[in-house]
């Protein structure tokens, strides 16, 4: 019973965990602007994964962790493509995720941007050839920015989202 | 060794099946006439083998087609593989012997074009609708490429219904509402209760099973690097043992202890996801947050140690491609000391959270019945009380000469599941230090022809034991088989939702951490 009690009015356990990347912080206060500018706040993205390895999940996931915590930037990861600016697409589009991925990208209102994130969602990486996958991204839907790595780090990601709203900034 | 082999083929007699020989030091193969075969399989089920894994190659031998039937049981360090020559095109289920032979007689359909007599279950597994229906990509008569999709056959995938009075179905997927990957489930519920749930997988279907065959062993060894990224080091690790063992290559002692180091902070940072997981799963994330911290440390660790937060591309056929500086282990231990520390404190915020515990008690758990039938497998089994470990049970690399501890439970539940895999993290610190410890000087790869021959390897994933055969053939891969934990321990999820309530499914999921792209493949 003493545990519980002192949870309440100890100090919290994150509390005691300190960060210190201060290029990712300036690179997000700067992406924050962008966002602010371009958006009018908010940047929604909806993940969609066609057949990564799972690898680019951990990654985006864990740009939402306390290391990262991109919802300080303005940026969320929303639960449907109609609450969605963008979509984010990861791995070759497999014949099996080729529907799903065109009715997720139908649902996403305009004007939409489509961001491919890896390898194989840049290009098919090494499933390019295969029967069972399409290829890239691009080859289903339009994409408006494809960001390389397997996987990309959270830190080169944030960088490719900065250069695709500085882009849109300077097409406005 | 020796004795090993000579207990088994005692413990099978009785069985009709014609034992050849062992081979690569624990595979024991036996021939099995058709006219008996079912009478076979029905006495190893009764002797308490499991069937961890069955498989097609075609042109194995004179026969057009081979099945492989592997089989395991403790006590036994040598796995049991039944050969089967088929004559035909068809051959007799064994699902109802083996529940977990379902989705293999069902891959094998797929694959191969081969009918399975008594299985009641004819749909497709990982080719959906718009393959044409006469599609067998695993045939060596189809040259891998782009195929046309069948716009004509577009039949629905008919799933299993309950009906009655205020039972409703809830269909999610394949698009998920987190972060994650895709897969459909179709909940049949009345009010919140989950009645009957049914999955179906395979969206991820990228055909790495065929990708393989053709391709160079050193090129293979990236294709295993995809299977699953949070499993990386362990399947680049079991194809590259598989190909050693056929060339009778051993890594040396070094390479082999690194890798120890890569498979144990492999297991590390996919628990602590799974820890964390659970917490957000069930609305508490002042507890997840310390393990999504320590798990960015492990990442940041692997990096330094092999240049990839997810340890790509540091393993070769014969050790490692690139060797570890000594300021990088000296900082890993260091930093090891700090983690266990952070990690306790971390453990106890859950812990000492009544709240959190309630959910994770009692939710979600797997009766012990169902771990041999459908092949239960890593800390899913471990935590129904299961002393299943790959590493224990077939000891691979350094594990033989390393003294750890396997972590069980005994209710089967969420609780359990967190509670195996906490042990588990702080089971596989103590692995690393006595390893980095004892690390030994000197190269890291051992060069020598690759030979043709096929092997079996198993090793234990952070989700269990997972199996892959290799063929080599005239130096190219000639069939690449994998089964991964995954791959058996999603058939338990549809179990164990059973009764539980429509929320506490993510939860269930969660504490079971199933890889979807390591099951499609």
């Amino acid at each position: 019973m003493i545990k519980p009690i002192q949870n309440i009015f100890t100090k919290k356990a994150p509390e005691g965990f300190h960060f210190d990347d201060k290029e990712f912080a300036e690179l997000g206060m700067k992406l924050k602007k962008n966002v602010s500018s371009v958006f009018g706040r908010s940047l929604a993205i909806r993940e969609v994964d066609t057949g990564s390895d799972n690898s680019t999940e951990i990654e985006m996931v864990n740009l939402t962790t306390p290391h990262y915590d991109i919802e300080r930037f303005g940026i969320t990861f929303v639960a449907s493509p109609r609450h969605a600016d963008a979509l984010a697409v990861t791995g070759a589009v497999t014949r099996n995720m080729e529907l799903a991925l065109k009715k997720t990208y139908e649902a996403t209102p305009n004007p939409k941007i489509v961001i491919a994130v890896g390898d194989d969602a840049c290009n098919g990486g090494i499933f390019r050839n295969s029967y069972a996958v399409c290829g890239g991204v691009d080859k289903v839907i339009p994409v408006d920015l494809k960001i390389p790595g397997n996987p990309p780090s959270p830190k080169e990601i944030l960088k490719a989202l900065l250069a695709l709203m500085e882009k849109i900034k300077k097409r406005s | 060794m020796q004795n090993q082999e000579k207990e088994l083929r005692e413990f099978l007699k009785g069985v009709p099946i014609r034992l050849i020989g062992c081979e690569n030091g624990n595979e024991l193969y036996a021939n099995a006439d058709e006219a008996s075969f079912p009478t076979s399989m029905k006495l190893l089920n009764g002797k308490g083998f499991t069937l961890i894994s069955m498989f097609c190659e075609e042109k194995f031998n004179s026969s057009r087609f081979t099945l492989f039937y592997v089989f395991e049981r403790e006590l036994f360090d040598d796995v049991l593989v039944v050969v089967r020559n088929l004559k035909s095109k068809k051959a007799a289920s064994v699902m109802q012997i083996f529940p977990s032979a379902s989705w293999y007689e069902r891959e094998i359909m797929d694959g191969f074009g081969i009918e399975f007599e008594g299985n009641p279950d004819k749909r497709r597994l990982f080719l959906h609708e718009h393959f044409p229906r006469d599609f067998h990509p695993l045939l060596k008569s189809f040259r891998n490429s782009h195929i046309k999709s069948n716009n004509g056959n577009k039949a629905e995938y008919m799933f299993k219904e309950i009906s009655g009075e205020g039972v409703y179905q809830i269909p999610v997927g394949p698009v998920h509402a987190g972060i994650i990957e895709p897969g459909h489930f179709r909940f049949s519920v009345i009010g919140e209760t989950i009645y009957n749930l049914e999955i179906r997988m395979f969206y991820k279907h990228r055909g790495i099973e065929k990708l393989a065959e053709g391709k160079t062993p050193e090129y293979c060894v990236r294709i295993a690097e995809s299977i699953s990224g949070d499993e990386t080091a362990a399947n680049a690790a079991a194809f590259c043992m598989a190909v050693e063992k056929i060339s009778s290559r051993t890594p040396p002692m070094r390479a082999l202890q690194l890798r120890t180091i890569f498979l144990e902070m492999e297991r590390i940072y996919s628990h602590l996801g799974d820890l964390a997981g659970m917490a957000v799963d069930v609305a508490f994330p002042v507890g997840a947050s310390p393990f999504f911290i320590l798990r960015e440390k492990i990442l940041r660790e692997n990096e330094q140690l092999t240049g990839s937060r997810f340890m790509k591309g540091i393993m070769a056929i014969g050790g490692l491609r690139k060797d570890v500086s000594e300021k990088a282990i000296k900082n890993l231990r260091k930093f090891l000391d700090a983690f266990e520390h952070e990690f306790e404190k971390a453990l106890d915020v859950v812990y000492s959270s009544p709240s959190a515990i309630d959910r994770l008690e009692t939710t979600g758990a797997i009766k012990n019945e169902i771990v041999r039938p459908l092949n239960i497998t890593g800390p899913a089994a471990r935590a129904c009380g299961f002393q299943k470990d790959t590493r224990k049970n077939h000891p691979y690399g350094t594990y033989s000469g390393l003294k750890f501890n396997i972590h069980t439970s005994e209710n089967g539940d969420v609780m359990s599941r967190f509670n195996v895999k906490a042990g588990e993290i702080m089971e596989s610190v103590r692995i690393i230090r006595n390893t980095a410890q004892n690390l030994q000087k000197g190269p890291i790869l051992s060069k020598a022809r690759i030979r043709d021959g096929h092997c079996l390897s198993l090793v234990e994933s952070p989700r269990g034991q997972s199996l892959h055969w290799a063929h080599i053939k005239h130096g190219l891969v000639y069939r690449y088989k994998i089964r991964t934990a995954s791959f058996c321990n999603w058939q338990s999820i549809e179990h164990a939702v059973m009764g539980n309530i429509v929320p506490d499914f993510p939860l269930i999921n969660k504490s079971l951490n199933l890889s979807y792209a390591g099951t499609d493949l």
